[in-house]
């Protein structure tokens, strides 16, 4: 009836009410989901920028590229044609689906975008692949399709995520959540931490998201704020500075924070350091941890310092080196191992070694070259015949004390010199040269060693060439210079910046030994520790000295195969372990190149504290639960529950938050002002529900808010409605507070008849004598100044117990959350009463039909 | 009270104005020159000097006093329904005299005749022909003194004037004074040889109001006052008929929302699904709780209906016209009490943004709302 005229008048008010609240710049209506959308890929796709040193190089970054916009593009499509909330998200998905079988599964689809009954099978083999991926290798893994299928769609769904938190519920400052969620894989995973790049893209992302909602949809709260709070900038100072502080000290309080020191960051890293199946690649990570942990103790009868051995590698093929295991050939029962080769040297050493693993936890078990017998292992063990390495079928190294018999043959330089002879009985994984070699290791090692005949010569020539003065041993240099890891490209990388750690060291001298043709390998295990001052009683053996060796120690070396005498280490790092004298330069003598075994290994300040001698050093909390699997993975899992526990805590909070907001945001994109009212109206309801004075269904607008106004929420304790005369006596709640329960009262009167004209009022009353008097003090303040006044009012006056309850658990939410659980119930007594009375109705039915027949 | 014969008294109180006897005269002063609404502050000043009067007669009883402006405002028909001696006529006389209108008074008695109330036609003599003479209904406000005694004949007579405003004798029809109000008041007590008005008639009248006794004060200071003189003889007109007319056609044009028409319907069939009523609220009673409701909103200064002002007619409006159940009856109910409850348990339309969204939606634009709000989670509290 009346909707008509009431129709042209929204619509001419339209035009000057949102004048204001445009942006300086006047994009088109039509401009504000696609602004958004851009902020969202933009912070997004920055964030991803931290990816990098998760994920190798930068291929990976274009499939990201094209999903983030993709998805956020199809989400402002969405906006644009106004679907309904609820679908954007929904079509976003869809977009992330589709060009995602685009980006994967071109071949196993219809039409290249819409996934088919092949698609499933396709993706379990990609996820599979990401699994392996994750399972086996370390920061930064390659990036294959199954990875990169895994960072798109999970950075879809946090556009997705992001997307949701900054447009429909209003809460741009939230969004950061999502970016956090990026930004908390590298920052667990790398260890430079989330990087500049990454910072910076994720941090100017964020800020383009909310200078794009204060512009499209500015928060009439932060305006009301600024204007009532000239100290805002003292405050965020402030807040920052203390933040900051407590992330210093913090760190140093709570144990965890191991990872790393301050320049680079200090993580928390609960789960301890990861030492699983290939350690290869946490060898970089054990040795940068700054405590030692995985802690072993050895006592031995051999003269010369000794090596433990977990763990070979072998095959230089591929992007990343792992331990090649041989399942298949692998033999039971570490009692009697067997070297398989003749050894011709006249004199062998034989050694007798305990060693007690502690904590250190690896399904490689550590013993010196070459074992002949493990004994006092618990559990089932396995060997393999071409390495010698010892692995756990159904357990792991940690709390193992066992005794090893182990022998070596007698080296000399002339034997070795002597053992010319071609190399025969040798697999052929050992001597095949790597596929793709790079060209600089091969130009390297032909040009080291072309002035030397034998193989032993050869391999001298590459040692002095990685020993000599050329090379610096750095544990952070690889890191920064992004060849962190292992693999020929990282090798390259290494001779072209000939810095590096013993990763590095050795791998390079056993890849330029195969293209020499000598067959090669690494050997990943320690080096020789230091004396713990204690001695073990060894049977048969008396008591010999103890030794300990932790991460620090960590080392890998090559071991070269010469015929007749078999696998023979060597040590081309410079500064780390101890060169045996076969393999010393005689020009050198040997003279200062076996230094401590410690140098280099703390970055540049001051030797490293030795640990506690007597007992084990205390495990870091968590360090125990570090399992032979324990790769990034429970890593990742750990901090998505993590933030889902914090999610679920605050949930309701920001549910609620989320509800103020969009009531009280002023309608910007065309809506007349007078929809604020009805807004403010209920959050006005709930606002009282929170504080305890719950809005009753039969009482009417007026008499909920006289109700309101004279409960004990809004007014003082000394029970008078404290105006005037009355609040000049209440000295003990301070005219402070009694001055802002008073205006949150005239408040909720302002709010109350606002509503009620605006509910039950002529839609097209202009101002005239019938709409009343307005409160001078609250005539002119918007509904959302209002409900700050009543929100602040009600906080005042409440107790402690009900601020929380109010803030956290806020009973609006909850009993509507209440309500929703209950739906199944109530549906289940619904269905239940209806079969009641239908029953009851047959059975009528039937009882009078009984009692016809009879009758009749 | 001795028993009349023939004692209708037509008291025109208020003589020389307002009362044309002629039918003709009342329907041009209706239909000729409609009177212009008020603005709030001269509707406000107006009431507010109707009611200062009203309440230098009566002590204590603003309330009632307010009530029964509001049907006269309302275009209703008032029942004062009480005890003997608590002013229920006083305070009919009182509404009349303040207002500069005609008035009537008829006691009725059980021998009292339609035409008395309606008006007959006699046979002039000289000029040869039956002229109409009004009866005591002929005025803008009729009292009617205890409406019980009368026969049930002159009760209807009376009912149907108030209905149709209008009177029909020998097939002519005359129309009545434009404010036209009966008050009457009943006796609940003394049932002894009365006609109890049924619920068909009770239904005509707006309003019932129990006057109730003053409180102590009250009748102290209606004890020194009224030794005299009566109050009533202080009482000057405040208003005209005209001012009234036009107090009427402001109340006519208070709004009314969807949602306050949907919450009179709902109490009105809430009272005829309660389980304590035997017969509930008839439609014409929704009609005229409506109008009493926007009277009421007009009297507080509003120009537009709360469901509040339903609530504050509603008891008054309802009681008289809804039977109890026996059962109920048995327990202690009154028609108030129960009314009372139903209010109590019916909800209140709170519901804001998304059905007044709904609601003020442009119809034509064929767009929903361009911000992207959800519209889940404005559950309503009514449930």
């Amino acid at each position: 009836m009346t909707l008509t005229p009431q129709r042209q008048v929204s619509a001419e008010q339209r035009q000057p009410q949102t004048e204001p609240y445009r942006g300086p710049k006047r994009f088109g209506a039509g401009a504000y989901p696609w602004v958004m959308a851009g902020a969202v890929a933009v912070s997004v796709c920055g964030a991803a920028l931290s990816l990098n040193g998760v994920l190798r190089g930068w291929a990976w970054y274009l499939p990201v590229l094209t999903t983030v916009v993709v998805v956020s593009l199809a989400m402002a499509l969405l906006r644009t044609v106004r679907a309904q909330p609820v679908l954007v998200p929904l079509g976003g998905l869809a977009s992330l689906v589709l060009i995602l079988t685009f980006t994967f599964f071109r071949r196993d689809s219809f039409a290249w975008f819409i996934p088919s009954d092949k698609t499933p099978a396709a993706l379990g083999r990609l996820l599979r692949r990401a699994s392996e991926t994750v399972l086996a290798e370390s920061s930064p893994v390659a990036p294959n399709a199954g990875i990169v299928l895994v960072t798109c769609a999970a950075l879809g769904l946090v556009v997705i995520l992001v997307d949701a938190l900054a447009l429909p519920l209003g809460m741009p400052a939230t969004s950061g959540l999502g970016l956090l969620a990026v930004l908390v894989v590298p920052a667990m995973i790398k260890p430079q931490s989330v990087g500049l790049a990454g910072f910076l893209g994720a941090a100017a992302g964020y800020l383009v998201i909310l200078a794009c909602s204060q512009w499209f949809a500015p928060d009439a709260r932060t305006q009301a704020d600024t204007a009532r709070n000239p100290g805002q900038v003292k405050r965020a100072a402030l807040t920052g500075s203390v933040a900051l502080v407590g992330t210093l000290l913090l760190q140093l309080v709570i144990p965890g924070f191991d990872q790393g020191t301050f320049p680079q960051g200090s993580r928390l890293n609960p789960w301890g350091s990861s030492n699983g199946l290939n350690p290869m690649i946490s060898l970089g990570n054990s040795l940068r941890s700054p405590s030692g942990d995985g802690r072993i103790t050895y006592a031995t009868n051999a003269t010369a310092p000794l090596y433990l051995r977990s763990v070979t590698v072998d095959r230089f093929d591929g992007e990343s080196w792992s331990p090649d295991d041989r399942d298949s050939t692998r033999r039971a029962g570490p009692g009697r191992m067997d070297v398989g080769h003749q050894i011709l040297a006249p004199e062998q050493v034989r050694q007798i070694t305990a060693v007690n693993t502690g904590d250190f936890t690896s399904p490689y078990l550590p013993a010196p070259y070459a074992p002949e017998a493990v004994n006092g292992l618990t559990g089932r063990w396995s060997w393999d015949p071409a390495t010698l390495s010892i692995k756990g079928t159904d357990t792991n190294s940690r709390n193992q004390q066992y005794l090893v018999v182990s022998s070596s043959p007698k080296l000399t330089t002339e034997l070795l010199n002597e053992s010319s002879a071609p190399v025969q009985g040798v697999p052929e994984e050992f001597i095949r040269p790597p596929a793709n070699l790079p060209e600089i290791v091969r130009t390297t090692a032909d040009s080291v060693t072309q002035n030397s005949g034998t193989a032993y010569a050869k391999a001298m020539a590459i040692q002095r060439y990685l020993r000599a003065g050329d090379f610096t041993y750095s544990l952070q240099s690889p890191v920064q210079g992004g060849y962190d890891g292992n693999g020929l490209s990282v090798l390259a990388d290494f001779l072209t910046q000939k810095s590096g750690y013993c990763i590095h060291f050795a791998s390079a001298m056993a890849v330029m030994a195969r293209v020499e043709g000598i067959p090669s390998r690494i050997a990943v295990g320690y080096a020789p520790g230091r004396l713990t001052g204690a001695t073990v009683s060894v049977a048969g053996q008396g008591a010999l000295p103890e030794f300990e060796v932790d991460a620090r120690d960590a080392h890998a070396w090559p071991e070269l195969y010469f015929q007749g005498l078999g696998w023979v280490p060597f040590e081309p790092t410079p500064s780390r372990g101890w060169v045996p004298p076969y393999a010393q330069d005689p020009s050198s003598g040997g003279t200062s190149t076996n230094d401590g075994n410690n140098d280099g290994l703390v970055p540049s300040g001051g030797p490293t504290p030795p640990p506690a001698t007597e007992t084990p050093a205390l495990p870091l909390p968590g360090t125990g639960e570090a399992d032979a699997g324990s790769q990034p993975t429970p890593l990742l899992f750990g901090a998505a529950a993590a933030l889902v526990l914090v999610l679920v805590a605050a949930s309701p909070r920001l549910v609620r938050g989320s509800i103020r907001a969009r009531r009280l945001r002023r309608p910007a994109s065309g809506r007349n002002g007078q929809d604020a009212v009805p807004l403010a109206w209920s959050e006005l309801l709930d606002l009282a529900a929170d504080y305890g004075v719950p809005p009753v269904a039969s009482e009417t607008p007026r008499n909920f808010s006289a109700r309101l106004r004279s409960a004990p929420a809004l007014n003082t304790d000394d029970g008078g409605v404290p105006q005037g005369a009355a609040s000049a006596g209440t000295a003990s709640t301070g005219g402070a507070d009694t001055g802002i329960i008073d205006a949150g009262r005239r408040a909720v009167t302002a709010l109350t008849s606002d509503f009620e004209r605006h509910q039950y009022g002529r839609p097209d009353a202009g101002e005239s004598e019938w709409n009343g008097a307005r409160d001078q003090n609250t005539g002119n303040q918007t509904p959302a100044q209002q409900i700050a006044l009543v929100r602040k009012a009600l906080h005042r006056n409440a107790g402690l117990m009900a601020r929380l309850r109010a803030d956290w658990l806020p009973p609006s939410v909850m009993s509507r959350w209440g309500w929703i659980a209950g739906t199944p119930f109530r549906a289940v007594r619904g269905v239940a009463a209806r079969v009641r009375r239908a029953v009851a109705g047959l059975w009528n039915k039937a009882r009078d039909g009984v009692r016809r027949l009879r009758e009749g | 009270m001795e028993p009349h014969r023939r004692t209708a008294i037509n008291e025109v109180l208020q003589s020389g104005h307002g009362f044309a006897g002629g039918a003709a005269h009342s329907g041009h002063q209706l239909n000729g020159h409609k009177p212009t609404a008020l603005d709030a502050v001269a509707f406000r000043a107006a009431s507010e000097r109707i009611l200062t009067a009203i309440n230098t007669v009566i002590d204590g009883k603003a309330e009632a006093a307010k009530l029964a402006l509001t049907v006269l405002l309302a275009q209703g028909h008032l029942l004062l329904e009480d005890v003997p001696g608590v002013g229920k006529t006083l305070l009919a006389k009182t509404l009349a005299r303040t207002i500069d209108c005609s008035v009537s008074r008829i006691q009725f008695t059980p021998d009292l005749l339609p035409s008395d109330v309606t008006g007959v036609s006699i046979y002039n003599q000289s000029s040869r022909q039956f002229e109409f003479r009004p009866g005591a209904v002929f005025a803008n406000i009729v009292i009617g003194d205890e409406i019980n005694r009368a026969s049930a004949k002159t009760q209807s007579a009376l009912l149907e004037c108030m209905e149709e405003h209008q009177v029909t004798v020998d097939g002519h029809s005359y129309g009545l004074a434009a404010p036209f109000m009966v008050v009457a008041t009943q006796n609940p007590i003394e049932m002894e040889g009365t006609y109890p008005l049924p619920e068909a008639q009770r239904d005509r009248f707006m309003a019932r109001i129990s006057m109730g006794y003053p409180d102590k004060d009250s009748e102290i200071e209606m004890l020194e006052t009224h030794q005299a003189t009566s109050p009533l003889e202080r009482v000057t007109a405040v208003v005209t008929s005209a001012d009234v007319a036009a107090m009427i056609a402001t109340v006519q044009q208070v709004f009314v929302s969807q949602s306050v028409k949907e919450y009179t319907v709902a109490v009105g069939r809430a009272t005829r699904d309660s389980a304590m009523l035997r017969l509930g609220a008839s439609p014409r009673s929704m009609l005229q709780l409506l109008r009493a409701a926007k009277a009421t909103a007009a009297l507080d200064g509003r120009d537009f209906v709360l469901p509040d002002d339903v609530v504050a007619v509603a008891e008054s409006v309802l009681a008289h016209r809804i039977i109890l159940d026996r059962k109920a009856a048995s327990t202690g109910e009154t028609p108030q009490s129960v009314i009372r409850g139903v209010l109590a348990k019916l909800p209140v339309s709170q519901e804001t943004a998304d059905s007044a969204k709904a609601h003020r939606q442009p119809a034509g634009s064929g767009q929903p709302a361009p911000r992207t709000g959800r519209q889940a989670p404005e559950l309503r509290h009514s449930r």
